[in-house]
């Protein structure tokens, strides 16, 4: 054999380990992400958002997750706003509550000297809201009952804006303005990071009662009520009952629906999960199609492989070869090729999670399951193009493939 | 021709090869009955295109007869089913190819343990009975060398030592030194005498009279027909007379240089 033979075999079966590794990136790449996605929902966002057992009332619901109608979302805008006496229900409806909170949020420019920032999220938190989020304070302390129940301009910042305001000194006992206030920072919360990581690293709580007196558009209001409980089976319970004593201070008859949105974190897995579940089939059906095409191109390949050595196969035949030694001859080499593109596939694809990853907020992270299941993607694509080459290859006549040209 | 006791190790009766070409149907094999006797030395002659090569693809069951029968130590080969044949390829048969016809990325052991690869023999076995037959053509020496690497001669001698390699009850060779200059010729035919010392019965196709001089018995073909078969020391005597009746002398088709590797 020429070395151009040699080299032209090697150039086609680059091109078939091409043609996988290619389909394989873009499949472990995007599976990685969505998995990377799907964890972060479930074990940091959801929990960052709520915690466990922990349920809210809101004025309506917030995450959309397709099942609602457009005339029911216009029904629920119509919904009263949260007042102070609505949280008053509330707290009498959960009295064995671990812990009761409640905020209302507004968003500005906090400014200090010469440096500023905009759309920082002015939260106005009664005195458990940072013990419901489980946000932890790095640096001095956090709001306490005496802050809200006197009202003191003190706040407590995220990390985002404490690098802002502050780049070369300390912030605490340092002030800040806000709306033309003042406000004294007493602590600042660890840094969270990631995707949502804007919602607290981002924002400055302030006591409610200082919130109210400030910053507060609409005086009275709150944007959502917080309950969580000792333990998962007194969330059922505890959202009756409030749902419960809000109907009856409402008034509204047993036909009306409710005027308000108890949401659990389960809300927000349910909207996640309907995402999810979008990406992880219409995106792997794209991986798909590019799957097929790599197959088609190791069919072809191996075809012309088939013509290539017809008269090795006479060969092989004529020293007693039979038909299925040459099929799993050339099915051996479809598959091999093809999970050798597969392989080159998954690292490829880590890689571009990876970068993905360092580019964006996005999270990734490899499962088992979606390297099983693109060394399975490749092996079966490689049998799957490789059988009729291979079956053409083992049904050839040994004395006329021998004399072949 | 000397009587022989028992079953003829090959035995064809009528055997046909008819290829139909467009209206006209060419006669490959017209009826040609040939018994072949254990250890038997054979040489085929015959103008080109008489049919030699098609009758060694019957014998060698490479190819399925038109007609007529051939039975290989009692086996009636035309019955026999694809798989059947390849088995019987594999165990009874050593080819030998004027081309060679050996696998070019591999080296001289790996072609010559290529047959016992297809009768599922173990590694460490394939291995020692390839250097074996290595050793029986005196290439021991050569056993990591790829085709490309070799001189015609020592290809076309891994070549028979393939043919070997799984202990055949006959030899089979078509044109073996078709391809080779007279002195690398005179090595391979010294080759093909030992085998035949050590009783491997063999079929020869040859075009060279001194060739087939060594043969026990010639068997001339002509328009797929057998002409003559005559016992070697009488061959001798008349290969004047035989070369002016069929008029063919010399070895055509020779093509010095062809690497025969796939
Ligand atoms: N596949 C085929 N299709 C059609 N005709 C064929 C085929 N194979 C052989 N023949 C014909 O059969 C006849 C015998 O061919 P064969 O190859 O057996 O001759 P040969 O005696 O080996 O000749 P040479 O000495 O040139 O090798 C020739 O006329 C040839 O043209
Ligand atoms: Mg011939």
């Amino acid at each position: 054999m020429s070395l151009r033979q040699v080299r032209a075999q090697k150039l086609k079966s680059f091109f078939s380990l091409l043609g996988i590794a290619i389909g394989i990136t873009f499949l472990i790449a995007v599976i990685t992400l969505v998995e990377g996605m799907n964890r972060y929902v479930r074990e940091d966002f959801a929990g960052s958002f709520f915690g466990v057992n922990t349920f809210s009332v809101i004025q309506r619901r917030q995450v959309n997750t397709g099942e609602v109608d457009r005339e029911q979302r216009a029904r629920e805008r119509r919904n009263p706003r949260l007042r102070m006496d609505d949280v008053e229900v509330v707290r009498a409806a959960v009295p064995n509550a671990l812990y009761f909170g409640y905020s209302a949020a507004t968003s500005g420019e906090v400014r200090r000297d010469q440096y500023s920032r905009r759309g920082v999220r002015i939260l106005g938190g009664s005195p458990q809201y940072e013990a419901i989020h489980g946000w932890d304070v790095e640096f001095g302390r956090g709001l306490t009952s005496v802050d809200d129940r006197q009202a003191l301009p003190v706040a407590v910042i995220g990390s985002q804006i404490a690098e802002r305001l502050f780049p070369s000194t300390s912030p605490l006992g340092r002030q800040v303005r806000a709306a033309g206030h003042r406000f004294t920072v007493v602590g600042v919360y660890e840094a969270q990071g990631g995707l949502t990581g804007s919602l607290r690293d981002a924002a400055m709580l302030i006591p409610f009662e200082t919130f109210q007196r400030t910053v507060a558009t609409r005086r009275q209001e709150v944007d959502e009520i917080l309950i969580k409980v000792n333990r998962v089976d007194e969330m059922a319970p505890s959202m009756a009952a409030v749902e419960q004593a809000l109907r009856v201070d409402r008034r509204l008859r047993p036909s009306e629906p409710n005027d308000f949105w108890v949401q659990t974190s389960s809300d927000l897995l349910d909207a996640w999960e309907t995402i999810n579940n979008v990406l992880l089939v219409a995106l792997p059906g794209l991986v798909g199609i590019s799957l097929v095409v790599g197959g088609i191109v190791i069919m072809n390949i191996m075809l012309l492989s088939v013509t290539d050595r017809t008269r090795e196969i006479g060969l092989r035949k004529a020293l007693g070869a039979k038909r299925k030694d040459i099929m799993f001859q050339f099915l051996t080499e479809a598959s091999t090729l093809s999970v050798l593109g597969a392989v080159f596939g998954i690292f490829a694809g880590i890689g571009m999670a990876a970068i993905v990853e360092s580019a964006t907020p996005l999270p990734a992270a490899v499962s088992p399951v979606a390297l099983a299941v693109a060394i399975c993607l490749g092996l079966g694509v490689g049998i799957a193009s490789g059988i009729y080459p291979a079956g053409r290859a083992a049904r050839l006549d040994p004395i006329e493939a021998l004399r072949f040209e | 021709m000397t009587a022989q006791p028992g079953e003829p190790i090959i035995r064809t009766r009528e055997l046909r090869k008819e290829y139909v070409m467009g209206a006209e149907v060419v006669y490959a094999l017209n009826g040609v009955d040939v018994d072949i006797w254990r250890n038997d030395y054979v040489a085929i002659m015959g103008p080109s295109g008489s049919g030699k090569s098609t009758f060694m693809n019957m014998v060698g069951c490479l190819d399925t007869p038109t007609a007529g029968e051939y039975a290989l130590n009692g086996q009636e080969v035309q019955l026999m089913n694809d798989d059947e044949l390849a088995k019987i390829r594999n165990r009874e048969i050593g080819f030998v190819f004027q081309t060679f016809n050996l696998l070019a990325r591999a080296t001289s052991l790996h072609n010559v343990e290529l047959p016992l690869v297809y009768s599922g023999i173990p590694a460490r076995e394939r291995r020692q009975r390839a250097v074996e037959a290595l050793e029986t053509v005196q290439l021991a020496d050569r056993m990591m060398h790829k085709p490309s690497e070799l001189s015609g001669g020592q290809r076309q001698r891994v070549a028979i030592a393939r043919a070997l390699v799984n202990d055949p009850s006959i030899l089979l060779a078509d044109e073996p030194t078709g391809n080779l200059d007279s002195t690398t010729s005179l090595e391979i035919m010294d080759v093909f005498d030992k085998l035949h010392d050590r009783g491997q019965t063999i079929i020869m196709v040859t075009h060279e009279y001194d060739i087939a001089a060594r043969a026990g018995r010639v068997i001339t073909l002509v328009d797929g027909k057998v002409e003559l078969k005559v016992d070697s020391p009488a061959f001798q005597a008349q290969a004047g007379v035989a070369a002016a009746g069929v008029g063919v002398l010399g070895s055509p088709g020779n093509v010095l240089g062809q690497t025969g590797a796939l």
